[in-house]
């Protein structure tokens, strides 16, 4: 299995090189070059079973793959943090949210208590997703919208030069969903880290992604939203026609989103 | 050797002053049960939250060949039996980590096959079976100085390794590939658990016998599940029942009115305090109403 390199480009934060996976005899990504810009929001999208997730993975180093992945990161390796799409965990575990932030952290064993100074970070983080009123609760009686505020306040607690998000709005409301992906581009701008989502959902790609990577086992294409999302691209890629939704829609009647991301591309 | 554990006889026999607790083999019992008890409560929460009951049951059913190995080449089973057990504890680990079966499919392969290869080997010669019962039931009432100190270098062991490792075992436990991400090695802790755990498990044989050692490790555990809120206090609960249950089931068992086999009454208080918990959940589950 390839590990990470650095790439030279000051400008990419990883750099996928004809990645190729195949398990039990199944080719699942096919030659992928591909590259996510620094600081960039960078979506990949495609229809179910067209390997995003083992994309994800295999950047992850969860899975072997042929051919190289190059992340730039300085000396050492990036940190990366990671927000899986469903968590599934034995929801009947007594473990407190405030347990749960802590357990990577903390080398004292979680018998003599969650250290005061950790307490004191999980708050900030969890104040930062805007979930501070969660941080007594038990992890299991959280809800999806929760558990996902929960899990991205572990992933920005680890300071993450890459933050991998696969399916972000999977599991959350309309309305949760618009909040999460405005949270998100906040926190990119203040900590400058680079974002790469999974999602299936185009309305959230054109309204928060700035580049995207178009995948069906193969990079159909790869750029801006606007100019990698066009009728021909999308039916190469998803099967069937579809035109783009207009991305500026919004729910409730709400006429503006404040994400900084829709800040600065208005006309797309 | 037996010098270095005589003033620790003698303090047992002070601090529990029955009359059942003055004759020698129960001392070595009674601290033997108290060094096993704190692992087996540390380790069951990590076999419960690992779902790992099956597991420990293979391990404590290899008991069988390791036995008959021993046996057969002449060396002291009690020697042989913690040595195979590890053996497959960590063969089914690599197994598990490397291939795509499901993770029950590959112990239950293992658990078959060193039932039968115990068998077989015992079925060639039956005196061997009368020797085999031991391991069956269990008798802590037999257990070693040899044994007891074997225990004592295993406990600082384990707790040295918990003490170290239990928050990332549980974040493991929670989701392996979230630990991996959060650059918790992963495979190194699964491989030292699945060895510590095998070693004891074969050790819990000699307590309580091969049918009852899953039971030693999980029932504290999911009963102290029940009566935690969190997973420091769950650790607490675990270690005050499996502490309790082994000193009141020995004593128990010593009883003229009892006379019953130490680890199947020792497995039963576990289980009065299961019972309880789930009183204790139903209760709250009232009182939130």
């Amino acid at each position: 299995m390839a590990t990470a390199e650095t790439v030279p480009d000051r400008n990419i934060a990883v750099r996928f090189e004809g990645v190729s996976v195949v398990r039990d005899g199944v080719s699942l990504l096919e030659d992928i070059t591909a590259t996510v810009p620094r600081g960039s929001c960078t979506a990949i999208i495609g229809p179910n079973g067209a390997g995003k997730t083992t994309l994800l993975l295999a950047l992850l180093g969860e899975i072997s793959y042929r051919g190289r992945i190059l992340c730039d990161n300085g000396a050492t390796a990036p940190r990366i943090g990671y927000v899986p799409q469903r968590l599934t965990f034995d929801r009947g575990m007594p473990l407190t949210v405030d347990e749960f932030l802590a357990m990577g952290f903390q080398k004292k064993p979680l018998w003599f208590g969650v250290r005061a100074d950790l307490r004191r970070r999980s708050q900030e983080h969890l104040a930062m997703v805007k979930a501070a009123h969660l941080s007594g609760r038990q992890l299991g009686a959280l809800s999806g919208g929760e558990l996902q505020r929960v899990l991205l306040a572990l992933a920005l607690s680890q300071e993450p030069d890459l933050l991998l998000l696969d399916e972000p709005s999977a599991g959350v409301d309309f309305q949760g969903e618009l909040i999460f992906c405005e949270l998100l581009d906040h926190l990119r701008c203040d900590r400058g880290f680079t974002q790469l989502m999974v999602s299936h959902d185009l309305a959230t790609v054109t309204h928060h992604a700035n580049h995207v990577i178009c995948l069906n086992r193969k990079v159909a294409a790869e750029g801006p939203p606007r100019q990698t999302l066009t009728p021909e691209n999308l039916t190469a890629i998803f099967g069937v026609h579809m035109g783009l939704v207009n991305s500026r829609s919004m729910p409730d009647n709400r006429t503006a989103c404040t994400a900084p991301c829709c800040q600065g591309n208005q006309d797309g | 050797m037996a010098d270095l554990l005589a003033p620790l006889y003698a303090l047992v026999a002070q601090v529990l002053p029955f009359e059942c607790m003055q004759v020698r083999f129960m001392q070595q019992a009674m601290v033997g049960l108290l060094l096993l008890a704190p692992m087996t409560a540390v380790m069951g929460i990590l076999v419960v939250n690992f779902r790992m009951a099956f597991f420990s049951d293979a391990i404590s059913h290899s008991a069988f060949a390791g036995v008959a190995l021993g046996l057969l080449f002449a060396v002291d089973p009690d020697w042989t039996m913690p040595l195979f057990g590890l053996l497959v504890g960590l063969g089914i680990m690599i197994l598990q980590r490397h291939s795509r079966l499901s993770s029950d499919t590959v112990i239950g392969v293992f658990f078959s096959a060193m039932v039968a290869f115990g068998l077989a080997i015992v079925s060639r010669d039956r005196s061997l079976a009368r020797d085999l019962q031991r391991f069956l039931y269990g008798d802590i009432l037999t257990i070693s100085d040899g044994q007891v100190l074997c225990l004592a270098a295993l406990l600082v062991a384990l707790m040295t390794f918990q003490a170290r490792s239990y928050n990332h075992l549980l974040y493991i436990g929670i989701n392996p590939t979230l630990a991996q991400a959060h650059r918790v090695r992963v495979a190194v802790h699964q491989y030292l658990f699945a060895g510590l755990l095998a070693l004891i498990v074969m050790f819990s044989v000699q307590a309580v016998g091969v049918l009852l050692v899953t039971a030693l490790l999980i029932v504290p555990a999911a009963a102290a599940r029940n009566l935690a809120r969190s997973a420091g206090r769950m650790f607490w609960w675990a270690l005050v029942i499996s502490l309790s249950s082994a000193v009141v089931g020995l004593l128990v068992s010593a009883q003229d009115w009892a006379s019953t086999a130490t680890g199947a009454t020792i497995v039963l208080v576990a289980c009065g305090w299961f019972v309880l918990s789930m009183v204790a959940i139903a209760l709250r589950g009232r009182a939130d109403a």
